[in-house]
């Protein structure tokens, strides 16, 4: 019986559509986990950023280290260390320190978030990276020539310049990033992909549910590509600009007295008397 | 009173400033010349700490630091009294000319967003870029740009002015507007220390001028004294050569 209804209806299509509202009540979980892991990567990010670029000793040495081993590992392997390790961590502090961490309650969702977090940090720090350096010195030096301290020219010119340039780069991380939120079931989370595995497991339709949620994945990428576009657009500086026209012209006396002090200069000021 | 001791500044095994002693009286407009790669720039960034001097001190009305070995509180104040103008104008790419000169006053001085655009307003106006101020540096040409970055130094009332060479990017025709804007703030009593190829310029608006070669003054007074009158061989052969260049064409 169940062997004919599979011949005869080879691939289920209405199913495909039928099973989009199950699969979308988890929605919501990976987008809280890309945003979630985009904001650490993004802080972390420009901490690395800012120390590679600002060659700080040995905080340096320590950031090519973990840069190195985060791109050196396969990212699954590295949510299996959080999901394992972050229990035994607590354990140990709990052992050692008399804190009263309860292991068995910490969340799954809270180690995905973490090993993605610190995976993508690793990556947008090269972007953010050559951004920040993209910036021309020039406007640094005037930054500081108005006596800015560092953090002040950092956040009021070289990050908002940054950003434009480092928009495209860390919006296709994140694009990528919702995609690799599947592998979150790794710590026990049901996103979107695992509720997926779940309801094929019901009724076996595994392809169907897979096209299911391509089609749904590929429906948030352009969305988010959309966004990005949008945010590109209002960061571009405007083409051109109406000279101001109700600024309160000069008077002629005005004019008068500038033109007067020029003369005054050029003719007849009288060269003061040297210091020394 | 400016007081700068003993500056010495070297580039690895290139020693550039062989301990340059100056004194600077308030509103005095001081011309800087000497050959290229001399170390005039070299003199107007160490007085600002965009670069570190090697030793020295300079002293800003009693306001003493020594440029070698200073706190970062030092840096931020003896950056607060000077202001600078670049060869390449430097503005904010991504700010409009109002947003340039307001910048600073609200970031460093702590100014009240309505009392700054006031301010820049009035620093724009001065320029005669009042009409500019909502373009964007991209929007401007390089005279204007230059002149938004003169009233952006103006507008935080230094003590002493830098300019190194403010016009020696500029297309000869803008050149003229520029060198205008500068003479008028250079007569309204601002202290200045001018870097520039423009002898000419250079001998209306300053009332003192410094001749630099091998890390020293070589020559040092007023206008008429160091171009009509140079004692040393060295400022005779530059003017010389100087001379050479602006000859027209067909008498070469
Ligand atoms: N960052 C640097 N590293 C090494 N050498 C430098 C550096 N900056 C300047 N110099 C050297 O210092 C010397 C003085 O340079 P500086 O730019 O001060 O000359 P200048 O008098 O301003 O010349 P110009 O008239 O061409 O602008 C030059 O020999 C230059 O090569
Ligand atoms: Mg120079």
């Amino acid at each position: 019986m169940q062997l004919l209804a599979e011949e005869t209806n080879l691939f289920d299509f209405g199913l495909v559509g039928r099973q989009l509202p199950e699969l979308l009540k988890y929605l919501p979980t990976t987008l809280e986990l890309a945003a979630l892991s985009m904001l650490i990567g993004l802080v972390l990010g420009l901490l690395l950023a800012i120390i590679r670029i600002k060659k700080i000793p040995v905080l340096r040495q320590i950031a090519a280290f973990y840069i190195s081993i985060i791109r050196g590992t396969p990212a699954i392997v590295q949510l299996y260390i959080a999901y394992f390790g972050i229990p035994m961590f607590l354990k140990y502090m709990n052992l050692h320190y008399g804190t009263s961490f309860d292991i068995s309650a910490f969340p799954g969702f809270a180690c995905a978030v973490f090993a993605m977090g610190l995976n993508e940090s690793a990556y947008n720090a090269e972007t953010i990276r050559a951004a920040l350096s993209s910036v021309d010195r020039g406007q640094i030096e005037a930054a500081c020539a108005v006596g800015m301290t560092y953090p002040q020219a950092l956040r009021r010119i070289i990050l908002p310049e940054a950003m434009t340039v480092a928009l495209p780069g860390l919006g296709n991380s994140f694009i990528g990033l919702i995609k690799g939120t599947s592998l979150a079931f790794t710590c026990a989370v049901v996103e979107m992909t695992a509720q997926g595995k779940i309801l094929g497991g019901r009724n076996y339709r595994y392809f169907e549910v897979y096209v299911s949620l391509a089609i749904i994945y590929w429906a948030v990428t352009i969305i988010v590509e959309r966004i990005l576009k949008l945010i590109e657009k209002r960061l571009e500086l405007p083409e051109q600009i109406d000279k101001k026209k109700d600024s309160v012209p000069e008077t002629g006396s005005e004019v008068e007295e500038r033109e007067a002090a020029v003369q005054y200069d050029t003719n007849t000021r009288p060269e003061k008397a040297l210091s020394q | 009173m400016i007081q700068i001791r003993d500056l010495k500044k070297r580039f690895r095994n290139n020693v550039v400033l062989d301990g340059i002693d100056l004194d600077i009286n308030e509103g005095d407009v001081v011309g800087i010349i000497g050959p290229s790669g001399t170390g005039k720039s070299t003199l107007l960034r160490c007085i600002d700490l965009l670069e570190i001097p090697d030793g020295g001190s300079i002293s800003i009305d009693g306001e003493k630091t020594e440029l070698s070995r200073h706190s970062r509180s030092q840096t931020l104040s003896l950056r607060r009294n000077t202001g600078m103008v670049f060869q390449r104008f430097n503005l904010f790419e991504r700010k409009t000319a109002l947003e340039n000169v307001m910048e600073g006053l609200v970031t460093v001085r702590k100014m009240k967003k309505a009392e700054a655009r006031m301010c820049a307003e009035a620093e724009l106006k001065r320029v005669g870029m009042l009409d500019w101020s909502g373009h964007y540096p991209k929007h401007l040409s390089g005279g204007q740009q230059q002149r938004v970055a003169i009233a952006r130094a103006l507008a935080m009332k230094p003590k002493l002015l830098l300019l190194d060479e403010p016009t020696s990017a500029l297309d000869p025709e803008l050149v003229g507007e520029v060198l205008e804007t500068i003479k008028d703030i250079a007569s309204q009593g601002f202290t200045m220390m001018l870097v520039s190829h423009e002898m000419n310029f250079v001998r209306n608006v300053a009332n003192r001028v410094i001749f630099l070669d091998g890390g020293k003054i070589v020559e040092d007074g007023t206008p008429r004294e160091v171009f009509d009158t140079p004692k040393s061989q060295r400022a005779k052969d530059f003017f010389a050569k100087m001379h050479l260049l602006r000859q027209p064409e067909y008498t070469i």
